[in-house]
């Protein structure tokens, strides 16, 4: 057993320095597209968006992230591709903007956080599940992942809600104590993302719970939803969720 | 004749004259004949003992002089005093119970015969118990064993019943077989059949004779005592009677069996061998630890009662058996702690067994089933039946304040201080037995929270556990007093030992009340008493705090007397009580009406993973909840599969597998099953002696003879 | 047996009953024979021409039914299809695990009787599948053409006396559910176990809590709408799926993806293996509660993933595959300086194979556990580790091999005992040879083209993958008009959770989440 002891040991510290110190290394994140004035070939490029996540208007292009799905057509194969960022704090709120007042207050220190997959494709819970390795060690923040809602502050939800899962995602959530918080997690969370139109799947988990804090990406990066949580919890500044309002 | 003679005048008139009036009247009011005829009785048994044992004059009456034999005479002393009035407080709690519970068999069986088997066994109990002299003795008891035997066959269309009560009439008689050879062997050696004739000439017999008294008896009684190895029909019979009939089989006949053991061989041919009080000491604690095992693990409400009642009637011989040891030893006060613990576990055992037993009936009669496994979710529908059977668990599963507690309690620690005995393999085998029932204890409080949680939380397993309804009022109320005496047993020990305690004085002679209730409550006058250092060490734990307004006497202390070093051991459940019901309080005042006041209380559905309904099937049931119990014992178990099938459809999709097991008792295995072989063998052997030729009879003649003589002469 | 003699023996066989085509260049025997002959046939190829069942196709033509059963077999033998039709109105078919004892066929005719309403007659496990039978009624089909959703969502009548199915009778035996929200971070899916206590006697699972509903959300798409669908279903092994549906939509095309493309394509496979099986190993660490080794295995899954990051600009590799090649070039540099840091990780992972390989407590866990015969493997062909670890070796990329794998030389890492353990160490040797294929593809990239025109046009074609969990197949049909018109994926985690509860029966409670690690399933893969 002591060599796993010391093992452990010579692996040395691996853990981020995020939310104290800005994270560098290269391919945490997928990034983002950002808005940007391009001019006549505008309307061609928000055509090739198949969530419609782009928007233009007299050659500007706003970006709608809850609906990016990073299937890249606005960059790879186009002769203007859009700009992207490298960023990964894109967690904003839900809803009418006094939503930030209701944050943090009991929720500033520890919260324990219930896992809920409601149809997602796999991806968004790794990275999810990526939040408990050495190398976000959520632990260290008072982010604690339980099985259980009755021991529940926070309600992450993964997945576009299928039908089936429907009714269970309402039970999960009443069998929350209050006050709870629920934080959606993935485009597919927060628009249906490619899924949307199907007949068994709905355009989010808005449409079943109140959401609080939306995390887009497809999927979010373990620093991105990491920044969701500490949105939740009232540590971080939410961000816009569409670069209509001026961009990130 | 002095008021308690007409008190058990009216116990014998009321019996005989409710039996004769329930043949008058119809079947249908022969209930209410029996409850009423029944509880009076019971009232003036009760009335008659606790006037003894209040006064501690011993009541003796001649019935009758019969010319060869002596004279058939009856008396009361202390110690019948106490088992009579045990047994008066189960017959009444029986009797009222059976008013409304036998009307579920109007129109199937004779509820006449039910009325008169029932009282007259109950006066066939109280018989025994006040009986003088051997032949009376054996008379009632025979009656007792054919009542009994009547009441478990009350349904006699059910093989199980008819087969169970056979069973028990069968080695029941077997027992008797052997009393009666101790009795004739008595009478013979001191020409009468009073037992106070019989006591005086025993006391010059020799060890052999008294090592052979001592088993015939322990072996005649221990069967109706359900002693391990002899239970086997106690786990069959008492299920198949009527539950106010398990009850008193439970709570009354059982204690006959202990009372037989009492009576002759602490009474009439006191036991002075330390190896017989060992072998009552390791047959107890087998008899407690076999008996919960197959409680734990079995699943019939009613078997598993049964079961734990070969659990709790071991505890109490192995408090006996501590007892003669001490005795053995000349340790009269550890010998009084001892008996009065045992003899306090007994009492609690008939309170809340007779509870436990009226309970199940009541959740048969309203379910339509006992099976564990079946029910679920009655503390909803039958709230105050679940009530009661909640406070009959907590109380057999030795939890504080109950009065299982407390015995259990005092059994153990009595059996600790074996330590001061010199002997080290009795030593050796106090520890053991120590240990045995401290897994007993352990067990029962598995197997009481599987009756209770499966039985009456969780979900309805069954279409008749969820249509039960509450049971009538004179269902309830017999189980509700008796409850209320479970707490008070067990919330106030200290005037139970003072009760106890006289009753052996006679052949302890030390009191047992001076070592475990010193006189440091009593009253404030004899506070002089107290040896110094006793008071010292007390007043350093903060004993004499609120002593002036604490419920008096609430404190059980053993101490070793004025010299060294005082306290062994105290305890305290009515001071507990009063601490628990304080913390709680506190607690929820700190808790409900101070930090949360402003909470609103939000009741949440049961969290089930999210399923869709969760399904009455989707939750544990009663095997499953005992499953670790049997794996863990799976030797003791040995469970032979006797059926492992599986059903397939193209030899791929699995459409049924089905398991079954049986468990052949341990007891039936090892001393049942051999000794009916032997039996078989002994049987063909006589069967080939019988050949039939004249000179071989003679050579057997002839060989007994010569045995005859050579042991004559030895 | 080569493909030419497989289509004599079967013309011989059932002469005027059974016509076979043969495709040489796809290596495909398309036989079309009676519904009468159809169990006859499938049993000859199934068990005694040792091919491997994939799946069965069901589409709905415009007056006919048209069931593909499709086999793969050794490297020569190459592929089967056998093909029934039947009128619309007659909706009955043989059921091929009765009649021909092809279990691996249950499930797949127990969705599409779900899905699609035809019945196999003598499967005794009809209904309750994809569509849960307390959420909806038997009569909705929403893969028919006709299917109206709306209708079928505003008509609904759930079945309110559902009970789960119980096979175990025994004399206080019950049903433990698990889920669907159970532990941690884990996928929604529902476990039955039945029980009386202690020791599981049978362990069933109710999946599909997750259905999306993919295949119906494909129909009437282009093939770059649809490629979404590909990647984004299972995310977890997207570049596998996505590779799949492209080598369909080429196959109907004819298009020839340049060989730039195909060794990239190989690298970044054989990448997305090597994270996945690191992220398996980590799970499987993790239900043994061996906290350093889990931790451990997860410091090599997040840095595999910042590898692909880094290299593809996304974790999970979308949005670089294309119809007819990649979508973007990755600099032969870029790929160098990704396999040198996998290659740093895998050095890695091996010393922690090393340790686990002494870690007695450990190895008691996963040791003899969850077993899997030779026998089952087969007879219910099962793909990936989990057959390979019970000495069925049946590695697409070996016997029917894609975008240019038969140039690579590399193992297929088997073992024979079919517990835990064995399946853990096909994960670790499996990829070392990952490692090695990728090394052979960063020195086979030679500059040139990345993508080649496709010209869609209508037809059907299948794509055949060895993702990491095993393979994966995706039927797309395209109509004239060049969008898709019947989409199907047959996954490995669906194929393998057929067999899961052989695996899980008659063991302790607590070896359960073990077990369940062992097999790598993904629920998101198997409900689609
Ligand atoms: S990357 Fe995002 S924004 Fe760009 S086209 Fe795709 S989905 Fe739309």
């Amino acid at each position: 057993m002591s060599r796993w002891v010391i093992r452990g040991i010579r692996t040395g510290i691996k853990t981020t320095g995020y939310p104290r110190d800005p994270e560098h290394a290269p391919g945490v994140t997928p990034g983002l597209p950002v808005g940007d004035v391009l001019g006549a070939e505008a309307a061609a490029l928000a055509e090739r968006c198949p969530t419609g996540a782009l928007d233009q208007k007299d050659g500007y292009i706003a970006v709608d992230y809850r609906r990016c799905v990073h299937c890249y057509r606005c960059v790879r194969g186009v002769p203007r591709p859009l700009a992207w960022q490298a960023g990964y704090e894109w967690a904003g709120l839900s809803g009418e903007p006094r939503a930030q007042d209701r944050l943090g207050g009991p929720f500033r220190r520890s919260i324990h956080i219930l896992v809920v997959d409601a149809g997602d494709c796999g991806a968004c819970l790794n990275e999810v599940k990526q939040l408990n390795n050495a190398y976000y060690n959520m632990h260290r923040l008072g982010f604690f992942i339980t099985p259980t809602p009755r021991h529940a502050d926070v309600l992450l939800v993964v997945g576009p809600v299928t039908d089936h899962m429907h009714a269970a995602l309402k039970k999960i959530h009443d069998a929350m104590p209050t006050p709870k918080r629920v934080v959606a997690v993935g485009a597919c969370a927060l628009s249906g993302g490619v899924f949307a139109e199907s007949f068994v799947c709905g355009r989010g988990v808005s449409e079943v719970l109140p959401v609080d804090v939306e995390v887009p990406g497809n999927p979010p990066p373990p620093l991105a939803i990491l920044h969701g949580l500490l949105v939740a919890a009232g540590r971080k500044p939410a961000v816009p969720l569409t670069s209509a309002e001026g961009g990130m | 004749m002095s008021a308690q003679g007409w008190m058990l005048v009216a116990v014998f008139a009321l019996c005989a004259g409710g039996a004769l009036a329930g043949l008058i009247v119809s079947d249908r009011r022969n209930p209410a004949v029996l409850a009423w005829a029944g509880s009076l009785a019971a009232a003036a048994a009760m009335g008659a003992a606790a006037s003894v044992l209040w006064s501690g004059t011993i009541f003796e009456a001649t019935l009758w002089t019969v010319v060869p034999f002596g004279k058939l005479a009856v008396s009361v002393d202390r110690l019948s005093a106490l088992f009579l009035f045990v047994a008066a407080v189960v017959l009444m709690a029986a009797s009222v119970f059976s008013a409304s519970y036998l009307k579920r068999y109007a129109g199937r069986y004779s509820l006449k015969a039910m009325n008169a088997w029932f009282l007259l066994l109950a006066a066939s109990i109280v018989l025994i118990l006040i009986a003088d002299d051997a032949l009376l003795f054996l008379l009632a008891w025979e009656a007792m064993s054919v009542l009994s035997y009547l009441l478990v066959t009350f349904e006699h269309r059910r093989d199980e019943s008819s087969r169970a009560g056979y069973l028990m009439l069968a080695m029941g008689e077997a027992g008797f077989v052997a009393v009666v050879l101790v009795f004739l062997f008595l009478a013979a050696n001191a020409g009468s059949l009073e037992f106070r004739a019989l006591k005086a000439a025993a006391e010059d017999l020799g060890p052999t004779a008294r090592w052979l008294i001592f088993l015939l008896t322990f072996f005649g009684f221990g069967i109706k005592a359900g002693l391990v190895p002899v239970n086997a029909w106690l786990p069959r019979a008492h299920p198949a009677a009527p539950a106010n009939v398990s009850a008193i089989l439970s709570g009354v006949i059982l204690n006959l069996g202990l009372y037989g053991i009492v009576r002759l061989n602490l009474d009439l041919v006191p036991v002075d061998m330390v190896g017989a009080g060992l072998v009552v000491l390791v047959v107890g604690t087998v008899s407690a630890l076999i008996g919960i095992l197959y409680a734990a693990t079995e699943n019939d409400l009613k078997a598993m009662l049964a079961h734990s009642s070969i659990e709790n009637i071991g505890i109490v011989t192995a408090g006996l058996g501590a007892g003669l040891i001490f005795m053995a030893y000349q340790r009269p006060a550890l010998a009084g702690i001892a008996f009065v613990a045992s003899l306090y576990h007994m009492i609690n055992h008939s309170v809340y067994k007779a509870l436990l037993f009226l309970g199940a009936g009541t959740v048969d009669d309203r379910t339509g089933t006992r099976d564990l496994n079946q029910l679920g979710g009655l503390v909803r529908a039958m709230p105050w039946t679940s009530g009661a059977m909640l406070v009959g668990a907590l109380a057999i599963s030795a939890l504080p304040p109950f009065n299982g507690f407390v015995s259990e309690w005092l059994t153990l620690q009595t059996m600790l201080r074996a330590a001061e005995l010199p002997s080290i393999p009795v030593k050796i085998v106090f520890a053991l037995c120590g240990a045995g029932l401290a897994l007993t204890a352990a067990l029962a409080v598995t197997c009481f929270a599987k009756m209770f949680a499966m039985g009456f939380l969780g979900m309805s397993r069954s279409e008749g556990a969820a249509r039960a309804t509450e049971a009538r009022k004179s269902s309830i109320v017999p189980m509700v007093i008796l409850a209320a005496l479970c707490l008070l047993l067990g919330t106030l020990p200290t005037y139970m030992i003072q009760a106890l305690d006289p009753a052996l004085q006679p052949w302890t002679h030390a009191s047992a009340t001076e070592a475990l209730v010193p006189p440091f409550f009593a009253s404030h006058a004899s506070n002089g008493a107290l040896p110094p250092a006793f008071a010292a060490e007390f007043h350093d734990l903060g004993a004499q705090v609120g002593q002036s307004v604490l419920p008096g006497r609430g404190l059980v202390v053993l101490h070793r007397g004025a010299a060294e070093n005082p306290v062994v051991f105290a305890m305290s459940t009515s001071y507990m009580l009063v601490v628990l019901a304080v913390l709680l309080g506190l607690t929820y005042v700190v808790l409900r009406l101070w930090l949360t006041r402003r909470r609103r209380l939000a009741r949440g559905e049961r969290w089930d993973g999210g399923v869709r309904r969760l399904l009455p099937e989707m939750t544990y049931t009663a095997t499953g909840f005992s499953n670790p119990v049997r794996v863990i014992f799976d030797a003791i178990f040995r469970p032979t599969t006797v059926e492992d099938t599986r059903e397939t459809v193209a030899e791929h999709f699995r459409m049924a597998i089905r398991r079954n097991h049986l468990a052949v008792h341990v007891v039936e295995r090892y001393a049942m099953q051999p000794a009916r072989w032997a039996a078989m063998g002994l049987a063909n052997g006589l069967a080939r002696m019988h050949h039939g030729r004249l000179n071989a009879y003679v050579a057997y003649v002839l060989l007994a003879l010569a045995l005859a003589l050579t042991l004559g002469l030895a | 047996m080569n493909g030419v003699e497989l289509k004599d023996r079967i013309e011989d066989g059932w002469p005027g009953r059974a016509r076979c085509r043969f495709d040489a260049a796809r290596r495909v025997n398309e036989v079309t024979c009676e519904r009468a002959a159809l169990a006859d046939v499938c049993r000859r190829i199934f068990h005694e021409w040792d091919f491997s069942f994939a799946g069965l196709i069901v589409e709905e033509g415009p007056d006919a039914w048209r069931l593909r059963y499709v086999f793969y077999g050794e490297r020569d033998a190459g592929w089967v299809h056998v093909l029934v039709a039947a009128p619309l109105a007659e909706n009955a078919f043989p059921s091929v695990v009765v009649e021909a004892g092809i279990y691996a066929a249950d499930w797949h005719e127990r969705e599409a009787e779900d899905l699609f309403g035809v019945r196999f007659e003598g499967h005794p496990r009809l209904g309750d599948f994809v569509l849960h039978d307390d959420a909806w009624q038997e009569s909705v089909e929403p893969m028919r053409r006709g299917f109206d959703a709306v209708a079928a969502m505003r008509n609904r009548r759930p079945d309110a006396d559902w009970r789960p199915q119980r096979i175990l009778q025994e004399p206080g035996a019950f049903v433990m559910p698990i889920g669907p929200k159970f532990s941690g971070v884990t996928e929604s899916v529902h476990f039955l176990l039945e029980t009386v206590g202690e020791d599981v006697i049978r362990s069933s699972t109710r999946l599909f809590y997750k259905w999306r509903a993919v295949e119906k959300l494909a129909e009437g798409k282009t093939p770059d709408e649809v490629l979404l669908l590909a990647e984004r279903f299972a995310a977890t092994t997207a570049f596998a799926h996505g590779l799949a549906y492209c080598q369909a939509v080429e196959s109907i095309a004819g298009a020839d993806v340049p060989a730039r493309a195909c060794v990239l394509r190989v690298f970044l496979a054989e990448l997305e293996r090597l994270r996945q099986h690191a992220g398996a190993i980590q799970e499987i660490c993790e239900s043994t509660a061996l906290v350093v080794a889990t931790s451990q295995a997860g410091i090599l899954e997040e840095e595999l993933l910042r590898v692909s990051g880094n290299l593809a600009g996304h974790r999970y590799l979308f949005g670089l595959l294309t119809p007819g090649g990649l979508a973007c070039d990755l600099p032969t540099g870029a790929c160098r300086e990704a396999l040198g840091a996998a290659r740093a990780v895998l050095a890695r992972m091996r010393s922690l194979d090393d340790e686990l390989r002494i870690s007695s407590s450990f190895l008691d866990r996963i040791e003899e556990v969850g077993v899997i015969f030779p026998q089952v493997a087969r007879a219910y062909s099962l793909v990936g580790p989990v057959a390979r670890a019970s000495a069925f070796v049946r590695d697409l990329r070996r016997v029917q091999p894609y975008s240019g794998y038969e140039s690579y030389e590399f193992d297929v890492p088997s073992e024979e005992e079919g517990d835990g353990y064995a399946r853990l160490r096909v994960l670790f040797a499996e990829a070392r040879q990952s490692m090695r294929i990728m090394e052979q593809a960063v020195d086979a990239l030679r500059e040139g083209e990345i993508r080649a025109p496709v010209n869609l046009r209508g037809g059907a074609a299948l794509g055949a993958v060895e993702a990491p969990r095993g393979a994966a197949f995706h039927w797309v049909r395209l109509d004239d008009g060049g969008r898709v018109s019947r989409y199907h994926i047959i996954t490995p985690s669906f194929v393998n959770w057929h067999s899961f509860h052989l695996a899980a029966e008659k063991f302790a409670f607590q070896d359960f989440p073990i077990i369940l690690s062992t097999f790598d399933l993904s629920v998101a893969e198997n409900d689609r």
